[in-house]
């Protein structure tokens, strides 16, 4: 093994433990069927739906949760003559 | 159309998501499309193992019950833009996999990706049945243990009679990945040897990954270990690995050790 | 005086098949039942001391559905001494215990109209199946057998071209043969064949018996382990010997 390598290592550890920390502290909350960026998902999306008909398929919704904050990010692409179908789109909810 | 690989062992903690995230990401560092599928519904890690799990925001049970759509369900990797994560869901039951849906996000998965990675749960339960049945290739993650070696052989058993493959009458493709050989044991003989396991086992050696505390330091840090450090032992052995799962007749270097196998060798008396 | 076992007697463990009545119902099973009350009303007794398997292949039902039908049955004097083709979640510790492999044999004659008047035929005793007269003698296994499978052959022998991991078992009527190392179990003679035999490449096997009689690996002459060996029954002891 070279030695140069295992000198220059930082601790990986501390890494380890933040990630985890973070990660559980979103996994307790959601087990108490609460989370909220889940909800803030589908609850965005189906106000979106009432106005515009979504095509499924061009909905990105990104999220990176973090310590002090999360950040969600929803990308809906509105085709030109979504409004047009305005009507259909009241009916047809199910797209979140 | 891509290559549907299942990474399984029965036994549970011998390494089989590590692998699959260094197998994974060690083919798309070549270039390949690469999707790794987390099957361990309930336990999931693969998103942790790949530094992905701030990032998921739907899994694979959504998937398969109509509730995102696959291309929604799937992250890339921030460092290889060629790799691409279907996470297992946390909080659903293991029931919600359907082989109905398994089967199509598969078949899907087939048509956009070069490797499909489906990493098992341990047991030979429901979930670990589904991550293999519709699978070409199954790579069986061993451990030189009793334990280990005799759960494998079960698994292998399994390959052979509960896949699509089996059940068309075809031939399984199986290659044994040792996991966590540590030379030192070996040396004082406290191991089974790399020689014992390949006979009892009778399928061809895909690779031999030295214990290492490489591997370790990658999963603190959330990367799998061929990017992690790809200079690193057990990087360079995944690497090797995921050149010959590609194809390429590369011998087995034993760690700690001059010799090597010649994985077809082995390949010709496989079940 | 207690009794003090000087010289342990091993338990005898044997296989043995029996023709037994298949029953399939079909759903709904009320009506059913019903044809069966019409077949056992022309001949009272017809299912008395018979030994009956009940066949639930591909019936859509559940626990509570298959225990009732079990009770109708046993109300009526049909028991059941097991079920064949039902799932595993099936069955329950309160049921009769699941039947595997079963082969056909040839129809029972079921009474009809005309016979109902003739005086009540005393049940038939249960035969033993002539198995060796339609079975195929030997059955060859060219894949290793891994653990957790089970090979059971009772018409004849069985040879395996390669080894048999620890955790699986052969189970044959006649001898066994293995092309490669035996680490799992091997019975042979189960059937009752005291002159069946167990030939291996390399015993390392963690149970071998021959016709019932048994050696655990610990039983086994530490000389003969990693060996090629074959191992007979000579009275009621199992001798081993190195081959070649």
């Amino acid at each position: 093994m070279n030695l140069l390598r295992l000198f220059s290592r930082t601790p990986t550890a501390p890494s380890a433990r933040e990630r985890l920390q973070v990660l559980l502290a979103h996994e307790r909350v959601a087990f108490g069927d609460s989370d909220l960026v889940s909800k803030l998902r589908d609850e965005i999306l189906a106000v979106i739906a009432r106005h515009v008909q979504i095509d499924g398929d061009k909905v990105t919704v990104k999220m990176e949760r973090g310590a002090q904050m999360s950040t969600l990010a929803v990308d809906i692409e509105i085709p030109f003559d979504a409004t047009k179908k305005k009507l259909d789109a009241a009916k047809n909810k199910k797209a979140a | 159309m891509g290559k549907v690989i299942v990474v399984t062992s029965g036994k549970g903690g011998v390494g089989k998501t590590t692998s699959s995230a260094a197998l994974g990401a060690a083919l798309a560092q070549n270039g390949d499309k690469v999707v790794v599928v987390d099957f361990d519904v309930g336990l999931r890690n693969l998103d942790l193992v790949m530094g992905a799990e701030r990032r998921v925001v739907y899994d694979l049970v959504n998937v398969i019950q109509g509730e995102a759509k696959l291309t929604q369900a799937l992250i890339r990797d921030k460092r290889v833009e060629t790799l691409y994560l279907l996470p297992a869901s946390q909080t659903r039951d293991k029931d919600n996999l359907t082989p109905e849906g398994v089967e199509t996000v598969i078949n899907t998965l087939k048509k956009a990706f070069d490797w499909v990675i489906c990493d098992s749960p341990a047991g030979i339960e429901r979930g670990a049945t589904l991550a293999m049945r519709h699978a070409d290739v199954a790579i069986v993650v061993t451990n030189p243990e009793v334990s280990s070696v005799r759960d494998s052989d079960r698994i292998i058993g399994l390959l052979d009679s509960k896949t699509l493959k089996a059940e068309n009458g075809e031939r399984m493709e199986k290659h044994l990945l040792l996991t966590r050989y540590d030379p030192a044991r070996a040396e004082r003989g406290d191991m089974l040897k790399v020689d014992d396991v390949l006979e009892i086992l009778s399928i061809p050696l895909l690779g031999i990954i030295p214990e290492s505390m490489d591997v370790l330091r990658a999963s603190n840090l959330g990367a799998p270990v061929t990017l992690a450090d790809g200079k690193c032992a057990p990087a360079v052995a995944y690497f090797n690995a995921a050149r010959r799962l590609a194809g390429e007749e590369l011998p087995v270097a034993v760690p700690g050790e001059k010799r090597s196998f010649f994985g077809k060798i082995f390949g010709r008396k496989a079940a | 005086m207690t009794a003090v076992l000087t010289q342990p007697r091993p338990i005898r463990l044997k296989g043995r098949s029996f023709l037994a009545l298949a029953l399939t119902p079909e759903l709904p099973f009320e009506d059913w039942l019903i044809r069966l009350d019409d077949l056992a009303g022309r001949s009272a007794g017809f299912f008395l001391r018979r030994p009956v398997v009940l066949d639930v292949d591909g019936l859509d039902i559940d626990r509570a559905e298959l225990r009732g039908l079990v009770e109708q049955l046993g109300r009526r004097n049909v028991r059941i001494m097991g079920i064949e083709g039902a799932r595993p979640s099936l069955m329950g510790a309160d049921l009769p215990p699941a039947m595997t492999d079963g082969r056909a044999a040839s129809d029972f004659e079921a009474p009809d109209a005309a016979q109902a008047s003739q005086p009540e035929l005393p049940p038939p005793a249960i035969q033993a199946e002539p198995q060796a007269l339609r079975a195929a003698p030997s059955l060859v296994i060219t894949d290793p057998v891994r653990s957790g499978q089970s090979i059971l052959f009772p018409e004849g022998d069985v040879t395996v071209v390669g080894s048999v991991a620890s955790g699986a078992e052969i189970v044959a009527g006649g001898s066994i043969h293995v092309y490669g190392t035996l680490r799992g179990r091997a019975m042979a003679g189960t059937t009752g064949a005291a002159s069946a035999r167990i030939f291996c490449r390399k015993l390392e096997a963690e149970l071998i018996a021959i016709d019932g009689f048994y050696r655990t690996a610990e039983d086994l002459d530490p000389d003969l382990w990693g060996r090629a060996v074959q191992i007979w029954l000579e009275g009621e002891a199992i001798k081993a010997g190195i081959l070649g």
